[in-house]
């Protein structure tokens, strides 16, 4: 199967490659199925795209890459419902906010989504602390080199 | 759409297993008190819309720009 994405060329996938996210994202909860393809150009970085709209994509990072520390508090129930029982299974990435300026460049920490990789099941989720932010600037830790 | 006043320390019950108390009125705030079961999110309206507001943005960007970062 074959999507043809508005920014990132033409992708290849199978049924089994298919995440589901029964809740869609917020924004967007009319989209229930994506693909995960990491970004050829530079490997820190993922697309969490739509198959079933070609010009929704979402650029995500592991959030281990922007803070050594990031710590998720999922709670049981949450936990069940996307089928996870061994942390293996779970994989945890946030949305990045691109902008012409890198150093605008921004994760959203507050909102991690998380996948069952074994099930292909995933939610976004919405922590209700304040700990983290919606804008957390990624180049604050790391030291980018241009290709200019 | 239910518009309904309560007093200080009265509650609303709905469905089988949420029930919402008023605890506290302030000229500015009210505090509430919300018991629910665990399966039921509850959250801050803006924080819902803050995140929505995010992933549009996010989506809104030609990712080639990453292609001139590395770690």
């Amino acid at each position: 199967m074959k999507i043809c994405t508005k920014y990132h060329g033409e992708r290849e996938y199978e049924e089994k490659d298919i995440i589901i996210f029964n809740k869609g994202l917020p924004g967007f909860e009319y989209l229930k199925k994506f693909i995960l393809f990491p970004v050829e150009e530079n490997e820190v970085f993922s697309i969490l795209h739509s198959i079933e709209d070609d010009k929704i994509g979402f650029v995500v990072i592991s959030p281990y890459y922007v803070m050594e520390d990031y710590e998720v508090d999922i709670d049981d129930e949450k936990i069940k419902e996307l089928n996870i029982t061994v942390s293996e299974d779970a994989l945890v990435l946030n949305t990045v906010t691109l902008n012409s300026e890198i150093k605008d460049i921004t994760a959203n920490l507050q909102a991690p989504i998380i996948i069952n990789i074994k099930d292909k099941i995933g939610e976004q989720i919405i922590l209700s602390d304040d700990k983290y932010k919606i804008k957390y600037p990624l180049f604050r830790e790391w030291k980018y080199v241009s290709n200019f | 759409m239910l518009v309904i006043s309560r007093k200080k320390g009265e509650s609303l019950l709905i469905g089988d297993d949420i029930a919402i108390t008023i605890v506290g009125i302030n000229d500015n705030s009210v505090r509430i008190s919300i018991s629910a079961p665990k399966s039921v999110t509850i959250l801050r309206e803006e924080l819902y819309k803050q995140v929505k507001e995010e992933n549009i943005k996010a989506t809104n960007f030609d990712s080639s720009i990453l292609k001139t970062i590395k770690k």
